[in-house]
């Protein structure tokens, strides 16, 4: 079709659908909508670690991001009362100098991914390098060390909400 | 290495001290434990030679994702005397407040981050560092919860921190891109195989991880939140703030830039003197019309992480850089720690308004002095530490292209003198408030006495530190 294999079309429309979800992240007024296309962007990425062969990974977001740490977002909207389209009015200031610095950003994005089309891909994956078995050996033979020591950052992580989120007690 | 674990498992232990009944002894016991992981700084810094090839084989069991040689030994030693100090100057905090060991146990978990950014050497042991380092930081920052300031504090710092970790792992995602490996020594590697022939979106991933650095070290376009959140803060927080996390944000950053960015130094190089120019122009203009200590003092952290970047900047090869920076790091911490002792005693109640210093000397002759040494010292007058600290980074950015930044570091020093001095003069020549005097406890007299003579006496021979490479 139009000179492109159907990876190059899956991968066009994928990105096109994550950019737009994205977008409507951002601009709708309600809470509640801004999650539900929050998932569905986290749908897209997962579509994109399907074609990067990364199939664990794929299921593993869909679970745990669109799963699990979206209800707890929407829970919490919903406990708090949050969906009214009450988001405070900013100055005019603030939004241009917020379009600014983000035009900025997105400048030197474009300018600096311009023309990396034309690049070699170093490594090519096999095709069942986003296996499980495959996942874990990397896991626990190269990223070993990091792997131990993100338990303390989850257990620093932990301790550190409830102190917060507790009550005084003498 | 050992010193890691051993850090690592005395946060663990200290969790433990809640359900097992012994918060008793758990100060004593963190002090012994950061002694020993300091001894242990030394037992790993000349590695037999039959030892060497066990310690090739331990970072290579961890696929060398995190490498103690000497310079991560250096500044993992400076780490941890500073930790050593805070535990004292911090007694009474785990005194009064309520949950000690989970206290204890963020403290801790922060100074394995602290620890990880001076011996990472891969871009993941990296981002685990910086988030280890700074979401404990995060909390402390906030942990007087009644403190409508506190809060702030906390919140301010963790929306503006997280969005700094954003930038550093897009930053880790374009520079992967382009090399295709996390490995530090591998980007040196990629980067000098490549002669100048690199995709431009490496530069803007190089570009974003020293934004999101710079955010850590709060360097000058990015230092918006430090203020606020070091006036916020409980004093001791913020001691630890601008001290060990100061020092560690700085040894990932030269670690980073020297090491694995060493080849393409004249492209974040021009970036990097802006920010210096700006950090010190910025810093020391507004320091001086400031009206709280606190606040004063943060704002002299930002020009002095702007003197530790010049550091950086230099990036030259072999040790003159890195012997500069950890002089530097190690006499801006223990200045620090001896001023805000001071700070900490002398204004319990108002958050370190500058009349709470007037007629110190009458007050407290003892706690004036110790404050004189490490104000003249942050301000760099010779024969304190503060001083050759100045003179090393200075003559180690001589040869290189920015050499008009040591002429700005030379006009707003003495405006930063005039600060310094402000508070000298609030000591000395103002009247007392109060007649009453001011108590200090005896661990924080040992602390400022200490303190002091460290300050003077690294001033007086430097060469001890200055030579610990060669």
């Amino acid at each position: 079709m139009l000179g492109y294999t159907i990876t190059q079309w899956l991968f066009g429309i994928l990105s096109f659908l994550a950019i737009m979800f994205a977008l409507m992240v951002v601009f709708t007024r309600n809470p509640i909508n801004s999650v539900l296309y929050l998932v569905l962007t986290f749908f897209c990425i997962a579509g994109h670690y399907l074609l990067l062969n990364a199939q664990f990974l794929a299921v593993v977001h869909i679970v745990v991001y669109a799963g699990a740490i979206m209800v707890l977002f929407l829970f919490v909207i919903m406990l708090m009362n949050l969906n009214q389209d009450t988001e405070p009015q900013k100055t005019v200031i603030s939004k241009v100098v917020a379009a600014i610095a983000g035009g900025l950003l997105l400048f030197v994005m474009v300018g600096a991914l311009r023309g990396s089309e034309q690049l070699q891909i170093k490594q090519y994956g096999h095709s069942d390098i986003g296996l499980v078995k495959n996942l874990g050996n990397v896991l626990f033979h190269d990223f070993l060390f990091p792997f131990e020591i993100a338990s303390v950052l989850l257990l620093a992580a932990m301790v550190g909400a409830i102190m917060i989120g507790k009550k005084e007690i003498k | 290495m050992k010193g890691l674990f051993i850090i690592s498992g005395l946060g663990i232990l200290a969790m433990l001290a809640e359900i097992f009944k012994f918060k008793k002894i758990l100060y004593p016991l963190v002090l012994v434990g950061i002694l020993a992981a300091y001894a242990m700084t030394f037992v790993d810094w000349n590695p037999p030679t039959d030892h060497l090839s066990r310690l090739d084989e331990l970072t290579a069991s961890f696929s060398n994702m995190i490498r103690f040689d000497q310079v991560a030994l250096a500044f993992s030693g400076v780490i941890l005397v500073t930790a050593f100090f805070w535990f004292i100057l911090a007694s009474h905090y785990f005194e009064n407040e309520t949950n000690i060991t989970d206290h204890f146990a963020l403290v801790l978990f922060a100074l394995v981050g602290a620890l990880m950014l001076t011996s990472f050497s891969n871009m993941t042991t990296l981002f685990l560092g910086v988030e280890i380092l700074s979401i404990p930081m995060y909390v402390l920052a906030a942990s007087r919860k009644k403190d409508i300031a506190s809060n702030e504090a906390g919140f301010k710092y963790l929306i503006m921190g997280s969005f700094a970790s954003g930038f550093l792992l897009f930053g880790i995602a374009l520079v992967y891109g382009a090399t295709g490996t996390f490995d530090l020594g591998g980007i040196s590697h990629y980067i000098s195989n490549s002669h100048g022939d690199v995709p431009a979106f490496f530069y803007a991933g190089v570009i974003m991880m020293l934004i999101a650095l710079c955010f850590k070290v709060s360097a000058a376009p990015f230092h918006f939140w430090a203020p606020d959140v070091y006036e916020g803060s409980p004093t001791v927080i913020t001691a630890l703030m601008s001290t060990v996390v100061k020092t560690a944000a700085f040894a990932a950053l030269m670690r980073l830039f020297n090491v694995g960015f060493h080849h393409i130094g004249d492209v974040w190089g021009q970036i990097m003197a802006v920010v210096i120019g700006l950090s010190l122009v910025i810093s020391n203009i507004t320091a001086a019309s400031q009206q709280s200590v606190k606040r004063m003092l943060a704002y002299s952290s930002i020009s002095h992480a702007a003197f530790m970047l010049m550091g950086v900047l230099a990036n030259k090869n072999g040790f003159d850089s890195i012997s500069s920076i950890l002089y530097y790091s190690l006499a801006y911490s223990v200045g620090s720690i001896a001023s805000f002792t001071v700070l900490y005693n002398v204004s319990k109640d108002n958050n370190g308004h500058i009349e709470a210093f007037n007629g110190l000397s009458k007050r407290n002759p003892f706690l004036a002095v110790c404050m004189v040494v490490a104000l003249l010292s942050l301000a760099g007058i010779p024969v304190t530490a503060g001083f050759f600290a100045k003179y090393f980074i200075f003559t180690t950015l001589i040869g290189t292209p920015y050499k008009w930044l040591l002429g700005v570091a030379v006009v707003t020093s003495a405006i930063g003198a005039y600060y310094y001095f402000k508070v000298l003069i609030a000591m000395y020549f103002k009247p007392a408030i109060s007649t009453e005097p001011v108590k200090v406890e005896m661990s924080h007299t040992v602390l400022l006495i200490i303190t002091t003579l460290f300050t003077l006496a690294i001033g007086i021979v430097p060469g001890y530190i200055i030579g610990i490479f060669k």
